[in-house]
């Protein structure tokens, strides 16, 4: 009686054709022509606006100074210290950059978003990962490692177990889950949201008297996807300015 | 550096045929290389001209409230200051006012006794004087009389002698010169 409903592959979410320099190894496809499309609207926002900043601020230096002010205050100083203001360029930048992107998922006419390809999550938490080593070796020296893989205070019979498990930690565990969560969260709710879209449609077609339930399913979800877009984009930034802080001061 | 690593290593398991099944989990060195580029021409970027600029306009913000406040602070403290003086200034006006009141009812008091004393002295003046001139009359009133009684003394002794006169002529005598005394007294 209803045509059966059918979820295309998932394959067909996430893998886009080249659309310049096809099929060679710098291909642009959908994916990246969103991130230079991300890339273009932070630095027409963020420059743009900090042109002629005001003491009084008004239209979009408000919302600059409220980005700044909310990586500074609210990740810099808060998880690394007072001190490491000089931080706060790269984590607001890693903010904006995952945070555009993300959104992509919630925009009519482009619903996707780049950070559900595993290949921005994983190039910015190895980005991450090169960066507090280095910053933990620059300061700690070889410290900065045996004082992961034996913690003071722990008993040395203990170190057995937990070497191995810091070891693992420090060198897999950190990046992988901070690309895994971000992909994770983007790819989940790129499907979701394809899935109530796809079921919306297909009961407007088979069922329309039931139509309205994953039509306002699907709002709710949208309203609930910016709100994920927003929190990956901050506890990336925050795991971020931990992972900083442990490698400056690691007896902390 | 890390991304064209990156890019090389997936670029290579690619190629060698690992990851060439349509998953949509594996990455794409293409994607790995624009992203990386993007990354680091927007942080580049931003940190050049738009963090700066807007934590400048941040700290210029802050230094011009905190600077407000302490000025605000300071002129209240003047004002404070000030107000202090003023009514120090009133107290002390207060105080020199209420000393002039009394030294001018001192003086005013002092100028009363003075006159009181001296009415007293000019009316104690008179009034001596005055006595003295009573005295003055009386003594000299007397001094008539005596006078007076003299002359009638020899008078009625003339008389007496000029008269030999009898009991009931010498007490009718004498009771006319009383008499006669006694008219000129009145």
């Amino acid at each position: 009686m209803f045509a059966a409903f059918t979820f295309p592959p998932i394959d067909e979410l996430f893998r886009w054709k080249d659309i310049a320099f096809n099929d060679s190894g710098y291909g642009i496809n959908k994916t990246s022509l969103l991130v230079f499309i991300s890339s273009a609207l932070i630095l027409l926002i963020f420059i743009g606006g900090s042109r002629k900043m005001k003491l009084i601020p008004s239209g979009v230096q408000n919302v600059l100074e409220l980005t700044y002010d909310f990586v500074d205050r609210g990740i810099t100083r808060d998880v690394i210290g007072n001190d490491a203001t000089r931080y706060t360029p790269f984590l607001g930048s890693l903010f904006l950059f995952i945070l555009f992107l993300n959104f992509w998922e919630i925009i009519p006419g482009i619903q996707f978003p780049p950070t559900s390809r595993f290949a921005i999550p994983l190039f910015l938490s190895l980005m991450v990962y090169v960066l507090y080593w280095f910053l933990g070796f620059k300061h700690n020296g070889i410290k900065y490692l045996t004082g992961h893989l034996f913690p003071a205070g722990v008993p040395k019979a203990l170190y057995l177990l937990v070497t191995p498990i810091e070891l693992v930690q420090i060198l897999v565990v950190r990046p992988f889950s901070l690309a895994v969560r971000l992909l994770a969260n983007m790819m989940a709710g790129h499907i979701l949201l394809t899935a109530l879209a796809l079921l919306t449609s297909y009961t407007l077609t088979n069922a329309p008297i039931i139509t309205i339930g994953p039509f306002l399913l699907n709002i709710g979800v949208t309203g609930f996807e910016l709100l994920v877009g927003f929190l990956q984009a901050y506890i990336f930034t925050l795991l971020t300015a931990v992972y900083i802080a442990d490698s400056l001061h690691p007896e902390h | 550096m890390l991304a064209s690593v990156l890019a090389v290593a997936v670029k290579a398991a690619e190629a060698a045929g690992e990851v060439k099944a349509k998953n949509p989990i594996v990455p794409e060195s293409k994607e790995i290389l624009w992203a990386s580029i993007a990354f680091f021409i927007v942080f580049g970027l931003l940190a050049w001209k738009a963090w700066p600029a807007i934590k400048k306009s941040l700290q210029d913000r802050e230094d011009k409230i905190r600077g407000d406040l302490e000025h605000a602070e300071s002129v209240r403290t003047q004002a404070d200051k000030e107000l202090a003086d003023y009514q120090r200034q009133l107290a002390d006006s207060r105080n020199e006012g209420g000393r002039i009141i009394e030294e001018a009812r001192q003086s005013a008091d002092q100028v009363r006794k003075d006159l009181i004393a001296r009415a007293e002295a000019d009316a104690a003046e008179i009034r001596a004087r005055a006595q003295e001139d009573a005295k003055l009359a009386t003594e000299r009133a007397m001094a008539d009389v005596q006078s007076r009684v003299s002359d009638l003394s020899i008078e009625l002794a003339e008389r007496i002698v000029r008269h030999n006169l009898d009991k009931a002529t010498q007490i009718q005598l004498i009771e006319n010169y009383i008499n006669e005394v006694g008219g000129t007294r009145r």
